[in-house]
């Protein structure tokens, strides 16, 4: 069992290694992080001049909607092409061969990879998440600066109790916003998601013969995933309007797809609402839960196949 | 069972592979019914907790256009409707009222959740755009601007309210349309009961509390009784010691009860300052 982790956490840290002298990824990651920088300016493009109103909450919307929506994407498309990579190169460049003649076995190998692929994740979501705080914390000294140069323009406003309760109301709306613990469920969710992803290519890898047939066959189920839940709806509640082939279709799309849709809670969180932590973890439960399925089917393909 | 080592990698015993692919298919079987009622699980419980407003829609697919459309079905949701948000800016620059009041109506359906929309949305419309319309010299006559910046207000009127039903408890939203009963449509009575309502939502500023019995005031609806009992309210709800602290500072509470109290000839026995 020892051993068997350690041939997993070997092939992990290469894979790993691997992952990160990759060139495109690392343009993905600098793209994402300029996405995730340039956030505050396009928010400032979408709300002209409510800066010196003191009206904060449009563009900290803004700015949490692209930075988040940068690490989803960018996560995305990291996550697909690097997994998509992971079997049909080993293939191309014959190491697999030699790895599949150590004592290593390929569950072993599929699983170290899958680890590989993830911690890549975990890093460039992390370098993201730190992007995208350095982000906020900026907005924050914008916010905070603005509304302290508005009321600097009534003389001796601090000697008004209700202007400085306005004032102090004004700054907790900014601080509070910007510093929302919400922000860390937002992205742990993105996460959660990115890692089914990262599931779903792996699987298809294992039995695809190019990277392309995984990225597009990923990408489909991706979008598919995420009107799943119209099909469940669809498939729950259809009766006599639906035809056996209808049903069929939606019962098959319902019973093999993973529901994406239910990951846009994260827009919730960003658009100020309260999101449980029970909900959240509900999520990420079942994101678990679809994964060690997935992974399981993997195995076996990959135990059939012909190398 | 151990499996030797060279029997590792390519070539697992067929025994092996089989009683693998059966508990696979087993889990699998296992798996697709459990996954239906946990993924309806879920569904309920964000319908609970009022996400999604709404689905996608023909109309809404048309109105988004394909690229948008991909956007919001690769769970994009949130920045789709920030770009689409940039098209209302551009129609406000242009006082391109129509179309801004369509990209907002996309806007708040596409985050029905986020109050920024409405709030914003229903400000473009019942204030630049009302105001610019009513100052428009292309308009023949008077009566066509007022009858113009009137339907704008309408609209904005519309979002807010829509807003409200959507975001309850998001204050601005509530004391935006009371700012819009106060200051355009000069209905002091409902400015004072959305005032009155935002006052009570989380995170709303204190000195909202005041302002509904303002509305009642000389200056707004001119009615004394429920002026009187605004302030007579607030004061009620203040503790000890604020009490006070408001006498010391010489509070407008203070000050409009006891104006009040001599106006209306409470009988002494009645009113908060005898003296």
């Amino acid at each position: 069992m020892i051993s068997s982790l350690h041939r997993i956490i070997t092939i992990a840290r290469n894979t790993l290694t691997e992952s990160v002298r990759k060139k495109v990824l690392n343009v993905l990651l600098i793209f994402a992080l300029v996405l995730v920088g340039s956030s505050v300016g396009f928010s400032q493009l979408a709300t002209p001049g409510l800066d010196s109103s003191g009206l904060f909450d449009a563009q900290i919307k803004f700015v949490k909607d692209f930075g988040c929506g940068a690490i989803g994407l960018f996560g995305f498309f990291i996550a697909l092409l690097s997994t998509a990579e992971l079997i049909p190169q080993e293939l191309h460049n014959r190491t697999i061969y030699t790895i599949l003649a150590k004592p290593v076995r390929r569950s072993e190998f599929l699983l170290g990879k899958f680890l590989g692929v993830v911690l890549l994740l975990a890093l460039c979501v992390a370098l993201m998440s730190l992007a995208f705080a350095a982000t906020l914390y900026w907005q924050e000294l914008q916010g905070l600066k603005t509304t302290d140069a508005a009321y600097a323009q009534s003389s001796n406003w601090q000697a008004n109790s209700v202007l400085v309760s306005a004032y102090n109301h004004d700054v907790q709306q900014i601080v509070q916003q910007v510093r929302d613990p919400q922000l860390i469920e937002a992205i742990i969710l993105i996460f959660a998601k990115l890692v089914m992803t990262i599931g779903i290519a792996l699987l298809i890898s294992t039995f695809a013969t190019s990277s392309i047939f995984t990225i597009v066959t990923t990408f489909m189920i991706y979008l598919i995933g995420h009107m799943e839940s119209t099909a469940r709806e669809f498939w729950l509640a259809s009766g006599a309007n639906s035809s056996i082939w209808q049903s069929s279709l939606v019962g098959f799309i319902s019973l093999l797809i993973p529901d994406m849709n239910s990951f846009t809670i994260v827009d919730e969180i960003l658009a100020g609402n309260k999101v449980p932590w029970s909900h959240a973890l509900n999520l990420i439960g079942y994101a678990d839960v679809y994964l060690i399925v997935l992974l399981a089917v993997s195995v076996v393909i990959f135990d059939y196949r012909e190398i | 069972m151990e499996i030797p080592a060279s029997q590792m990698s390519t070539c697992l015993p067929l025994s092996w592979r089989l009683r693998r692919a059966t508990l696979v298919a087993l889990l699998l079987g296992l798996w697709a019914p459990c996954k239906i009622v946990w993924e309806q699980r879920i569904a309920q419980e964000q319908d609970f907790l009022r996400y999604h407003g709404v689905t996608m829609t023909r109309q809404l697919r048309d109105e988004l256009g394909q690229g948008l459309t991909i956007g919001v079905l690769s769970g994009m949701r949130s920045v789709v409707a920030d770009l689409v948000w940039l098209n209302v800016t551009t129609a406000w620059m242009n006082n391109d009222w129509w179309k801004m009041g369509s990209y907002i109506n996309l806007c708040t359906a596409l985050q029905p959740r986020a109050p920024v929309f409405w709030d914003m949305g229903g400000w473009e419309l019942a204030w630049n755009a009302s105001i610019s319309t009513l100052y428009d010299k292309t308009q023949p006559n008077e009566l066509r601007r007022i009858k113009a910046s009137r339907f704008w207000i309408d609209k904005g009127l519309e979002i807010y309210l829509r807003g409200i039903e959507n975001n309850p408890t998001y204050w601005r939203l509530w004391n935006d349309t009371a700012l819009l009963y106060d200051q355009r449509l000069k209905d002091y009575r409902t400015a004072a009961y959305y005032y009155r309502k935002a006052s009570e939502l989380p995170n709303a500023p204190v000195y909202l509390e005041r302002f509904s019995a303002l509305m009642y005031d000389q200056h707004h609806a001119n009615d004394d009784q429920a002026a009187y009992a605004e302030w007579k309210a607030l004061w009620e709800w203040l503790t000890p010691e604020e009490r006070q602290m408001k006498i010391h500072e010489g509070d407008r509470i203070e000050s409009e009860i006891r104006r009040l109290e001599q106006k209306l000839s409470v009988p002494k026995e009645k009113r908060v300052f005898p003296n």
